[in-house]
């Protein structure tokens, strides 16, 4: 291995940040999209509608048995073969959004279920519908239990988003292979990368910290 | 069924697991009656408060309430379950006092008595503010409004969770052992609001292990032991001269307790 080659990494930076962008669109699209599917699949996970029941747990069930990229595959492949072809940016944006929706289902089921029975009954006494209580009573308090496990997963969709690259969306991983397929600096570039997710990924448990602070 | 019974209560049981806690009880109860129920722990008598508001279903029997039978509809001879939104809405009628008080961890005071009003009874938020602030008025809280649950005592917690009750406009309320979680200095000022409500002419059912004050404010004793009543008297007859053996050693029992220092629940 040769002397380092900090100029390479001079150059790569913008075109990363460029990524980086990229990175943090369709991140932060998928996990607004992720957060309205989880939420309502949460709520629905706790419903008396037993058919729309078996369907989210269908559907969290098939997010939790298969890999990330076979669901990527599958939005980016299969589904312009029955019809659906939607652009590759917003393909991946639906592809990551419904694998977080599966998982923060199950955050926001755990979460509404942790507040004591007691808060339950209360809501029940004042003659509040199952529904009103889930909304009004439990969703409220769960919400400061359920942001760091909601954090991780936001933490788990940037990270996951690299896998965009095999689909070929120039976000940040994909743009550094681009480079190094230019300039054949592995080492560095690879670095550098890692070095881009740790930041991103530490603002973002900051903010994350910030706003469990505010809501104690 | 007598005609005027505000609330009617028929074979009333709840079996879990086998084991019947509450056992066919009858309960009839006038309007402005004062029912207060005592008796051993695990005697059925909170999971009889329940039970009628189906907090808890029962097993079976019935309760009619204001003439509403609060399982359903008899149609034809045969009763026609409610949907649960059916129940929610029936539940409205009858106002529910917890031991633990449960008040809405996440809302002030005012908004803990605002929220049914608001989105139980569909008024404007500013109508269920002000229908809220006049009854933390009566219970003597309108000061903390403000506060979360978790700045107010005991006492005062127990005041806002009647007083959400009565946001409502029940006909009816019970009262689960409200003094049980308290402090004993704490006591007295949840039972001088309850001892209000006796006066206004309200219903009520009251789950209560404070003696003297089952015999000052009660205009009916309902002892009960093993899920069945079994015995009912004015609270003048009841404590000086019970029928029952089981009452009577009831009554030695926490007469004994009451000499002592309170002990827990």
């Amino acid at each position: 291995m040769g002397a380092i080659d900090w100029g390479v990494m001079w150059y790569a930076i913008p075109y990363m940040l460029k990524g980086a962008l990229v990175t943090l669109q369709i991140s932060a699209l998928a996990m607004v999209l992720g957060s309205i599917v989880g939420i309502i699949c949460g709520f629905l996970l706790l419903s008396e509608l037993t058919p729309l029941k078996w369907l989210v747990r269908a559907y969290v069930y098939f997010v939790r048995g298969t890999p990330a990229l076979v669901q990527i595959f599958l939005v980016y492949f299969a589904l312009p073969v029955i019809g659906i072809d939607i652009p590759a940016f917003w393909g991946a944006v639906v592809a990551l959004g419904f694998n977080a929706g599966g998982f923060i289902a199950e955050i926001v089921r755990a979460g509404l279920q942790s507040i004591d029975m007691g808060q339950t009954e209360a809501a029940k006494a004042i003659g509040m519908t199952h529904r009103q209580t889930l909304q009004y009573i439990l969703f409220p308090q769960s919400l400061r239990r359920i942001t760091p496990p909601l954090t991780n997963e936001l933490i788990t969709l940037v990270k996951g988003s690299s896998l965009l690259s095999a689909i070929s969306i120039y976000e940040l991983t994909r743009s550094t292979q681009l480079i190094i397929s230019q300039k054949f600096t592995p080492f560095e570039l690879y670095a550098l990368l890692a070095v881009f997710y740790l930041i991103i990924i530490s603002v973002l448990s900051k903010i994350s910290e910030y706003i469990e602070a505010r809501l104690a | 069924m007598t005609a005027m019974a505000l609330l009617h209560v028929h074979r009333l049981s709840k079996i879990y697991g086998g084991v019947p806690v509450l056992d066919r009880v009858d309960m009839d109860v006038m309007r402005g009656e004062i029912v207060m129920i005592v008796g051993p722990s695990g005697a059925g008598k909170s999971t009889m408060l329940r039970c009628m508001n189906r907090v808890e279903d029962p097993t079976e029997g019935e309760v009619v309430v204001d003439g509403v039978n609060m399982a359903g509809e008899v149609l034809n001879g045969t009763l026609v379950a409610d949907t649960s939104t059916q129940t929610a809405a029936k539940r409205r009628k009858i106002g529910m006092v917890f031991q633990r008080f449960n008040l809405f961890a996440h809302l002030t005071a005012l908004d803990n008595v605002a929220i049914g009003p608001h989105r139980v009874l569909h008024k404007s938020l500013q109508e269920s503010r002000e229908i809220a602030i006049q009854l933390l008025d009566q219970v003597r809280l309108k000061a903390h409004a403000g506060k979360r649950p978790s700045q107010l005592s005991g006492g005062q917690q127990q005041r806002v969770a009647i007083a959400r009750a009565l946001a409502m406009q029940p006909v009816l309320m019970l009262f689960d052992e409200p003094t049980s979680a308290l402090d004993p200095e704490l006591v007295g000022e949840v039972l001088e609001v309850i001892r209000n409500l006796a006066r206004d002419g309200m219903t009520m059912l009251v789950v209560t292990h404070e003696m003297q004050f089952a015999r000052e404010v009660g205009t009916r004793i309902v002892f009960m032991d093993g899920g069945r009543i079994v015995e009912e008297a004015t609270p003048q007859v009841f404590f000086t001269n019970p029928k029952h053996e089981r009452s009577r050693e009831f009554l030695r029992r926490v007469s004994r307790v009451d000499a002592e220092p309170r002990g827990a629940g």
